[in-house]
């Protein structure tokens, strides 16, 4: 479940990187937005009297990505795009600090900001017992909407116009232009993408934690950046793949070492550190990293 | 000549007067005036090229009589804010930022290496410090000089990964450790969890406590002046061998590693070993700033070195300016007693840092005071 949370996240960082060479430091506070947004929508709805979770969540859902999408165009207008052709520091520098913005923007002006905020229960409670195991309908619920966003997203990709342009661009910017690819549109449109995405993810976050935290992005992208390079920035089955790698070295760590659940992330951040000594350009990388 | 002599000590004098003025106004008109004043003159000396012409003419004739008269005005700041023992307090922390900015730059703006772990440096200072004296019953000042080695310590271990991996990478790596550092000492036993360290003893040399209330001919200074004088020792020394070292070849083969690796590797600049050096003198100073900390507040505790200070780090280099040594000494003066001044503002404080790095990348990304380019004679 974890898993494919930070796979979505991870799609997100994947994407930046492969159209324009850049890791959006402020992807995992755009995912936490994500989170409020879907918070907000629901106060909304629940305050205009629509509470039935068969119509609130596809409504959340659908808001709050066009949104966040929204908050990521207007991240890479700003703080990527014009700082293309400055050296790599100055974006990862000028994302970083846009991410603290987005941070203590929510802490301040969201009513209450510091407090972590409860995300309503909408998915069916209750679960059903497998083979010794219990499995929840909220998990498999999450589950089902991850992997219905991660095939929607290699839909789009493969096939419509749009996700051809995109791949034309990761490929090689000046020849897509040439082919008569717009260049502008075609970056504002993944980050919509992956914004919405992130989106996707802080929801289902807020869903299965119950609850949301202004804090909770720098983790999530730290976890998504890392999901993203074990899977070989560039490259999006890669990032699904280091997602759910990620989700499952937590879950085990949790389980086996005593006092897991407070050192998971140590085990999985040195798990990651481990691998950018012995595979830097991750496990399906296209893109080789840059060694020299 | 004395003409210049006279208007370098003119200058001093009248921005020392009116920062020392600017701190200790309590009312808002007298902050607005003395303020106002501040922006006024700097924008004379900006907008009136001839004035600025001279001036920059009369800087540069005369280093030695600059230098000497800033280091007497640093020296008498303590006597000036005689009545605030806060603000000779802050005064301090700026020139850790000071001693830690150097650090940073020289790994970041000199070499390239990016390091957004600053804080966890400071805070392996600042731990070892406080586990030496209160577990292990060292002296303060030995534990001071012995606690930079173990960030410097870990720094190499951590290098391992980062020598195969640029750019991106780098930066993951050390946010990563920035994460596994505070969940370690938030979490383990031995470094006292979330409470942290507590009574970390204060320095003190031949008996010396320098929490005493220093008297400087008859006249009584505030509680911190001890330990102001001995930051501006330190961060003055910092900023010295740094500024040495940057001059140095090895502050020549490093920028030339930063622009173009390859380029560097054929003039026969060895890669990995300007990157460990850099690095590690880097950490050497940040834990340096770090531990400094610990014995000057009496205790160190996780959120002290949380991912918001290395982003803090990083503001006094960006807006003081990369590679730029006395830009770093700017940037941590202007942004450590800033928010302190406006502390109706603190709520908003993270929030502007971020506003003012974006505005500064995208319209001054060399900084207040850029670096400049290298002259050899």
């Amino acid at each position: 479940m974890l898993g494919v949370m930070y796979a979505l996240v991870a799609v997100g960082f994947t994407l930046f990187f492969g159209v324009l060479d850049v890791i959006h430091f402020s992807h995992g506070d755009i995912f936490m937005l994500g989170a409020f947004a879907g918070l907000t929508v629901l106060a909304g709805l629940k305050a205009a009297g629509l509470g039935g979770a068969l119509l609130a969540l596809p409504l959340t859902f659908a808001v709050s990505i066009v949104a966040t999408g929204l908050v990521g165009v207007l991240a890479e207008r700003v703080c990527v795009k014009p700082l293309a052709r400055a050296s790599p520091l100055m974006t990862l520098l000028a994302t970083l600090s846009l991410g603290l913005v987005i941070r203590e923007s929510v802490l301040i002006f969201y009513p209450r900001g510091a407090d972590p905020k409860p995300f309503p229960q909408l998915l069916p409670q209750g679960g059903v017992e497998l083979g010794g195991f219990v499995v929840r309908y909220e998990n498999l619920a999450i589950l089902g909407i991850g992997l219905a966003a991660m095939v929607a997203v290699d839909r789009i990709i493969k096939s419509t116009k749009m996700g051809a342009a995109i791949r034309a661009v990761a490929q090689d910017p000046e020849a897509a232009q040439m082919m008569g690819v717009n260049l502008d549109r075609t970056v504002d449109a993944t980050f919509f993408l992956g914004s919405g995405l992130a989106a996707v993810a802080g929801i289902l976050s807020g869903l299965y934690y119950s609850e949301i935290h202004f804090i909770m992005g720098v983790t999530g992208g730290v976890i998504g950046f890392s999901a993203a390079a074990i899977g070989g920035l560039g490259n999006v089955y890669g990032a699904i793949l280091g997602g759910l790698l990620f989700g499952v070295l937590q879950t085990t760590a949790a389980a086996l070492i005593p006092r897991g659940s407070e050192f998971r992330d140590v085990v999985a951040f040195a798990v990651v550190m481990l691998f950018l000594v012995f595979k830097p350009s991750g496990l399906l990388g296209d893109k080789s990293v840059e060694r020299v | 000549m004395s003409r210049d002599l006279a208007g370098v000590w003119l200058a001093e004098a009248a921005v020392f007067a009116l920062v020392v003025a600017a701190i200790l106004a309590e009312r808002p008109w007298a902050l607005g005036a003395t303020g106002g004043a501040l922006v006024a003159a700097g924008a004379l000396v900006r907008f009136v090229p001839r004035l600025g012409a001279a001036l920059v003419g009369a800087f540069a004739r005369r280093r030695a009589a600059a230098l000497a008269g800033g280091a007497v005005f640093a020296l008498a700041l303590p006597l000036a804010l005689r009545s605030s023992p806060y603000w000779t307090f802050v005064a301090t922390l700026a020139l850790l930022y000071v001693t830690i900015g150097q650090g940073l730059n020289f790994q970041l703006g000199t070499a390239g290496v990016i390091n957004l772990a600053g804080a966890a440096f400071a805070g392996l200072g600042g731990y070892a410090v406080g586990l030496a004296t209160v577990a292990g019953g060292w002296p303060s000042w030995l534990a001071v000089l012995v606690g930079p080695w173990v960030a410097v310590t870990v720094g190499t271990l951590l290098f391992v990964p980062i020598l195969k991996t640029r750019g991106h990478y780098l930066a993951l790596v050390t946010i990563a450790f920035v994460f596994i550092f505070n969940i370690l000492v938030n979490n383990l036993e031995f470094t006292g969890g979330p409470q942290g360290i507590k009574n970390i003893p204060t320095l003190s040399l031949g008996g010396y406590a320098f929490t005493t209330r220093p008297a400087l001919a008859g006249v009584d200074l505030p509680a911190h002046a001890n330990f102001y004088y001995a930051a501006l020792a330190m961060a003055g020394l910092t900023t010295w061998v740094l500024r040495r070292l940057h001059d140095s070849w090895l502050g020549l083969a490093l920028n030339t590693l930063r622009d173009d690796e390859i380029t560097a590797r054929c003039c026969g600049v060895s890669v990995t070993r300007g990157k460990l050096l850099a690095f590690s003198i880097g950490n050497f100073f940040i834990g340096l700033g770090g531990a400094f900390y610990a014995v000057m507040v009496g205790f160190v505790s996780p959120p002290d070195f949380d991912f918001g200070y290395s982003l803090v780090m990083l503001s006094v280099i960006i807006i003081g300016g990369v590679d730029s040594i006395p830009g770093v000494v700017l940037g941590a003066c202007l942004l450590v007693p800033l928010p302190e001044r406006f502390r109706f503002l603190h709520e908003y404080r993270l929030l502007l840092y971020g506003v003012v790095i974006v505005v500064m990348l995208l319209y001054r990304p060399r900084g207040l005071w850029p670096a400049q380019i290298r002259r050899y004679r």
